[in-house]
Parts: structure tokens; sequence; C-alpha cells
């Protein structure tokens, strides 16, 4: 590996306005610069040659996790570390909690924020699976307006998000859960620090023993982050039993098309989907009705 | 691209320097400092060898840039022994035979230096996930946690002389 990093450009501005003009001007030749977890080691490794690094970490007012309107929103530079011991995710919003609890190194987590890890835009991204089941969006800026893009619009292909050139995404969005609901993130991996060979997510609204409303997320077996609908189907509006849930495991397995890499192959990550959207229902069923006693 | 001049703060002394702005912090502790205790493994986040503390959080030197870093307290393995004394945690590597090829241990300390600041009685399963950064190709880790478990008894009894 490269011991040095090749020559760039560095600028700090020191509003987000400024930021989105620089980013604009310079187009592809530039990079925003959050955490750095993933940039840095790609400059290095030689996978791209950025000529000026946009550093958002002096930006006032994007670093806090606050709670308006019952909505939570989520800095573009809250780093994983602060997320973790966020109370009101803990207790509120879990599967993103699990999420980022289960997410890498304490180094990594001290550096990274949630905002990169979208923007890494990998189709084994934890908070993209998390962010899914919660009904999340983006809000990003650019030098002449703002706008808000849903967390399912917001990743092309991997490594490919929705932000034009000269756009900065400078919070995440999560509506209020609604009542009687739960949420509850799984993931495999290979060892504890790794990234998943598959991931999901579920979120459901309950009833009693009934289902009122579901959504449910794979990650690492498509090009991105998928919905589930036909999983949801098999459960919404049903009671969970043994056997809707085992239906909707089933139609989770269908929906998934994953390829063989390094970390799993295709069969394995199928048959996974399914087996941990079956285990991630039944926590969030048990934690959805928990609420509601 | 040009140089400027960034002032870092290193195991509480001040220093002046002409860096470029791709030069990582890790390139500026060892090549300008010459402070190697800092080690340099995968250079892409992976292994742990390169950790810091930065305000007291463990970060990653090869992979954040100096100048981003400028006016904040950096420690480094060189800093954590007081006045000659060892750190309880450099102590306890020592006599729970936690240290072998020493490659992993600057950063293996200051990881560890980072949870029991933050939660000085960790259980077992807490030291393991927190140290899971760090990689090890000698000890096999075991030694290693009895020696975070035995560091962490000492300074809560009150055995703290390091920084
Ligand atoms: C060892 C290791 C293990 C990991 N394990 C996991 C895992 O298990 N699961 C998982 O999901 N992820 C994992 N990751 C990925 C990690 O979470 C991301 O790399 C990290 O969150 C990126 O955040 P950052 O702030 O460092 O982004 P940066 O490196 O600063 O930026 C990443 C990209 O996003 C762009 N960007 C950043 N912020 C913005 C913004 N506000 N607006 C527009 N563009 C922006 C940058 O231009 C850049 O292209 C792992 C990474 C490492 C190194
Ligand atoms: S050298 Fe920095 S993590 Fe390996
Ligand atoms: S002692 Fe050799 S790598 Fe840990």
């Amino acid at each position: 590996m490269p011991r040095v990093l090749q020559p760039f450009e560095y600028l700090e501005p020191r509003s987000a306005a400024e930021a989105t003009r620089i980013l604009a001007d310079y187009g592809t030749r530039a990079k925003a610069m959050a955490g750095g977890v993933d940039l840095l080691p790609r400059i290095r490794q030689r996978k791209i040659c950025p000529e000026v690094i946009v550093s958002i970490q002096n930006i006032p007012g994007l670093d806090s996790i606050k709670e308006e309107r019952g909505q939570l929103r989520i800095g573009a530079l809250v780093t994983l570390h602060t997320a973790e011991l966020d109370r009101l995710i803990k207790e509120r919003y879990t599967a993103l909690h699990e999420a980022v609890h289960h997410l890498a190194s304490v180094q990594v987590k001290t550096m990274a924020t949630l905002v990169g890890n979208l923007c890494v835009a990998t189709p084994a991204s934890d908070m993209a699976a998390a962010l899914f089941v919660l009904g999340a969006s983006l809000v990003v800026v650019s030098p002449d307006k703002e706008r808000a893009i849903p967390i399912e619009q917001f990743f092309l292909k991997p490594g490919q998000t929705a932000l034009q050139p000269g756009e900065l995404v400078t919070e995440i969005v999560v509506p209020a859960p609604a009542p009687d609901s739960g949420s509850a993130f799984l993931k495999l991996v290979r060892t504890a620090a790794d990234i998943a060979k598959v991931n999901a997510a579920v979120c459901l609204t309950v009833d009693g023993d009934a289902c009122k409303e579901a959504r449910i997320a794979l990650g690492s077996v498509a090009p991105t982050t998928i919905r589930a609908p036909r999983a949801e189907a098999a459960i919404k509006g049903q009671k969970l039993t043994g056997d809707t849930i085992q239906a909707a495991a089933r139609a989770a397995e269908a929906e998934s098309r994953p390829i063989t890499d390094v970390r799993s192959n295709a069969d394995y990550r199928r048959e996974m989907s399914g087996l941990l959207v079956g285990r991630a229902i039944k926590i969030a069923f048990q934690r959805a009705r928990g609420q509601h006693e | 691209m040009s140089k400027q001049i960034v002032r870092l703060s290193v195991n509480g002394s001040n220093h002046e320097l002409l860096l470029e702005p791709q030069m990582t912090l890790l390139q500026a502790l060892r090549d300008e400092l010459g402070l190697t205790g800092t080690k340099y493994g995968c250079g892409v986040c992976e292994c742990g060898a390169c950790t810091v503390l930065v305000d007291g959080k463990p970060v990653l030197a090869c992979s954040i840039l100096a100048i981003s870093v400028r006016d904040k307290d950096i420690l480094t393995i060189e800093g954590l022994a007081g006045n000659g004394n060892l750190h309880p945690i450099q102590q306890a590597f020592i006599d729970y035979g936690a240290i072998q090829c020493g490659f992993c241990t600057p950063g293996m300390i200051l990881s560890s230096k980072a949870l029991l600041d933050e939660n000085p009685r960790p259980s077992r399963q807490e030291v393991k996930e927190w140290l899971a950064g760090n990689l090890c190709r000698c000890t096999g880790y075991v030694k290693i946690i009895e020696a975070v478990m035995a560091a962490s008894e000492t300074m809560v009894k009150g055995g703290s002389h390091g920084k």
C-alpha cells in the first residue's frame, strides 16, 4: 500500500452554502470529506485522485441529533459513535441503534459519519437497511436550492447516489415511529468488525397479534439496499404466526438477488436473507407488542 | 501543492510544522516529529496499528489529515508514561505478557486507555468489542484482554499515575 497520498488542494468552507459553491465550481475534480474513513483510503489505494478535498468538518450546525416536531434530525457531521450513545435513537429507533452498534471498530465509529456511510453507496450499508424501514429521507442542498430525497431513491447502483455535482447532504430526517410499532436490525458477518454478508431490517406496526404495517429491507443481496415488498405483503393484515412469518421469509429469499464474492456466495446469501428476515420479524413483533402493553 | 504552517499539539507540546495538505497525521508524527511509536500497518482503517487519541477519542492516524487536527490534543504512546512511571495499562501489558512482537501494542494500549477513561469497569465482553479494531497477529488476544481487565482494577483502586 502506498505510504503517501497524491497531492491535492484542501479547502475548509465555513458554511454549507460556501461548500456547495466550491463543489459546483470544481465539479468532478473535487470531493467532499466528512470523516474521511472511506475517502482517504480510496485516495491511498489510487482508486480516485481528486484535485481538491472540501472538508465539511468545520461547518457549524451539522453535528447535532435533535427531535423536532416529532421528527428525528441527524446532521451530516454526526459520527457513528455519537449516534450509538444517543438515548433517543436507542429507545425509539431501535433498528438504527442496532445497525450502528454492530458496525466496524470504535476508531471507525469515532471518525465516520452516518451521512458519509450513505454517500459511499455500498450495497452492504447497515445504515441504509435500517433507514429504509424507518422511512428516512435526506436533506440535500446545492448553491441554488434545497430538496429532500427519500432514502429509497438515493441509491442508483453500487458506488452511485442520486447526488448531482455541487450537492451536499446536510441532514437525515426520520419520521416519528408509529404507535404500537417496533423495529429490528440483524446482520451476518465473518468477524465482528466486518461488513455484512447479508443484513436485514424490519419495522412492524401491530394490532394485538396482527400486523398492520410492515416494512422489510435487505442489504448486500442486490446492487443497492432493497425493500422486500412480497415479504411485507405476506404478513401485512395477517396474524403473525409461525406460518405467516415463514411465508415472509421465503418471499424475502425469492426477492434477494445476491452475487458470490469474497464474503459469501449467492446461494448462502439467499437462504440467509430468509432466515434473518424471519428472525427480525419476531424481534420487531415483540418490541411492537412490548410498547403496546 | 502549497505548504501551510500547521500547529500540532502532541503529548502536551506544541509544534509548528510546514506541511502539505495531503500529509496524514501518521506521517507527521513519524516522519516530521520522529514519534515512531505509532505504527503504519494497513493504511486503510482496518488494523488499528496507527491508533492515537485526539481529544481523548481513539482515531486512525493513517486516515486523518494532519491539517485537520491542528489545535486539537493529540496523545501518542510516547506521551502516556508520566515522570518515568509507566501508565498502569503499559505495566499490565508487561506483567501479563500481552506483548510479543509489539507492533500492535501502542494502538492496543491507546484504545484501551480510551475505553477505561469512558468506562472504568468494563466487562470482558466490552473489552473485546472495544478492541475489535486492533488486530494482533501474535498473542491470540487472551493475554491482552487479561491485561486490560487488570489495568482496570489498578486504575479504579487509584493506581493511575499516567496522564
Ligand atoms: C474497517 C471498516 C469497517 C466498516 N464496516 C462497515 C459495516 O459493517 N457496515 C457499513 O455499513 N459500513 C461499514 N464501513 C463503512 C463506513 O461506515 C463508511 O466508510 C463511513 O461511514 C464513511 O463516513 P465518512 O464520514 O468517513 O465519509 P467520507 O470518507 O468523508 O466520505 C465518503 C464519501 O461520501 C461523500 N460525502 C461525505 N459526506 C457527504 C455529504 N454530507 N454530502 C455529500 N457527500 C458526502 C464523500 O465525498 C465521499 O465520496 C466500514 C468502514 C471501515 C473502514
Ligand atoms: S494503519 Fe491505520 S488502521 Fe491500519
Ligand atoms: S504482539 Fe505482534 S501483532 Fe500484537
